[in-house]
């Protein structure tokens, strides 16, 4: 005897159009997936040329500071040679004013000699003509009757001048000697 | 027959066309871009700011500051005796000195920081100031700018000369004020300073802060300070050209 008549779900019907959208999310999503794919890959790569490339000029940036630490020690040493130099120099250019100085003050010293020789030379000729003068004209006048009077008078006024001749060399000497 | 439960053909078809929409405009930022290729040749960009190391103000061609480079040993080689002064360039080939440096002379000789011997060519004297203006026939190393103005009281000045003819020496201190000039040298105030001067320091060049001159050194006082003829003494001598005579040589 047959049982009763089983209820029979309604068949599920599939809503229609649903496919194509669903079989679009999916080729989106894998459109989606290949996009993001590359793209990792490729920001790996990118990153990696950076990377390499920091460390290249890591690379580079240390050996310029060891670089520039040579050349600070030597551009140090520089300057104080530099210093040095410039010091020495200095007292070079002193010494050779100092050197100069004393080469002036020796000449003017020389000159100065010179013009008190001169004059000592020319106060002992006129002394030396005056004292002559005086001995002649003594030796005249021991015999004063065998000469002209006038005669004597103009050879004494002669010895006159040049012992007044003399003592102005002297003067002249005294001033020198002054200076 | 229920009518009202069915979606409309046109809302259905809309939906999928907003998702796309929204996908396209949100996901174009949201997803990463692609990375720009590495550039071969990397530019470095420069600090705007970035000067070179210390040590710059110290440079010259001979390592000698300006200070020094301008200062000039004056040797006069008098009529009967030999004296020594200081000076300082105020052009290629024109010196500024005290009037009394010069005086009485039969030579003048003057010599550089570096020893070199310069050949002078004349020298002239003011009247109403203890001024000379010596001109050489070659050319000086350096020379300053003048001031504008005198300086004022608390002022730095710094002196550089060849006190008793030695070495060239720099010396410093500050503008104590005016006064009238003691030796009557000068028409007019001079300047007085604490800055050490000694006999060989006249005609020495008092510069400012700045490297400028503010004044010529002429004398010290009894308290060891130092008198210079203003800037503005300097500046109206150097306008007019009747106010020097030229230097009579020995009689």
């Amino acid at each position: 005897m047959p049982g009763p008549p089983a209820l029979v779900a309604p068949a599920r019907r599939a809503r229609p159009g649903a496919a194509p959208w669903l079989a679009l999310a999916l080729v989106a999503t894998l459109v989606l997936a290949g996009y993001l794919w590359v793209t990792t890959t490729q920001w790996q790569a990118t990153s990696a040329q950076w990377e390499s490339e920091a460390h290249r000029y890591a690379s580079q940036v240390a050996t310029l500071d060891l670089q520039l630490d040579g050349a600070n020690a030597e551009l140090a040493a520089a300057r104080d040679q530099l210093a040095t130099a410039t010091g020495r120099i200095s007292e070079l250019a002193n010494e050779k004013a100092q050197l100069g100085d004393q080469r002036v003050a020796s000449q003017q010293y020389l000159d100065y000699q010179m013009r008190v020789s001169e004059a000592a030379a020319k106060v002992a000729v006129a002394l030396g003509q005056c004292v002559d003068g005086q001995d002649e004209l003594i030796t005249y006048l021991g015999d004063a009757d065998a000469y002209d009077p006038g005669d004597l008078r103009r050879f004494r006024n002669q010895v006159d001048d040049l012992c007044d001749q003399a003592r102005d060399a002297n003067r002249a000497l005294q001033q020198e000697l002054d200076q | 027959m229920k009518r009202g439960t069915r979606r409309p053909a046109a809302r259905r078809a809309v939906v999928p066309v907003v998702i796309a929409v929204a996908l396209g405009t949100t996901g174009c930022g949201v997803l990463p871009s692609l990375p720009e290729p590495v550039p071969s040749n990397i530019v470095p960009s420069r600090p705007a700011a970035l000067e070179p190391a210390g040590g710059g103000d110290s440079l010259s061609p001979d390592g000698f500051d300006a200070v020094q480079r301008m200062a000039v040993r004056i040797r006069n080689v008098g009529c009967d005796e030999l004296s020594t002064g200081s000076g300082f360039a105020v052009g290629d080939h024109t010196l500024i000195t005290n009037r009394h440096v010069v005086a009485n002379s039969d030579n003048l000789q003057v010599s550089t920081y570096d020893g070199r011997d310069i050949e002078v060519g004349t020298a002239a004297t003011a009247g109403l100031a203890d001024l000379a203006i010596v001109r050489t026939r070659e050319e000086l190393p350096s020379f300053p700018e003048l001031a504008r103005r005198d300086p004022e009281q608390g002022d730095e000045v710094m002196i550089a000369g060849y006190p008793s003819g030695g070495e060239l020496t720099i010396t410093s201190g500050r503008v104590v004020g005016s006064t009238r000039d003691p030796l009557h040298a000068n028409l007019g105030e001079v300047l007085v300073t604490d800055a050490k001067v000694e006999p060989g320091s006249s005609g020495s060049a008092a510069l400012d802060t700045r490297g400028r001159v503010i004044g010529v050194v002429y004398a010290k006082t009894a308290e060891d300070d130092s008198l210079l003829v203003p800037i503005s003494t300097v500046r109206e001598m150097l306008a007019d050209a009747d106010e020097f005579t030229a230097v009579a040589g020995c009689r």
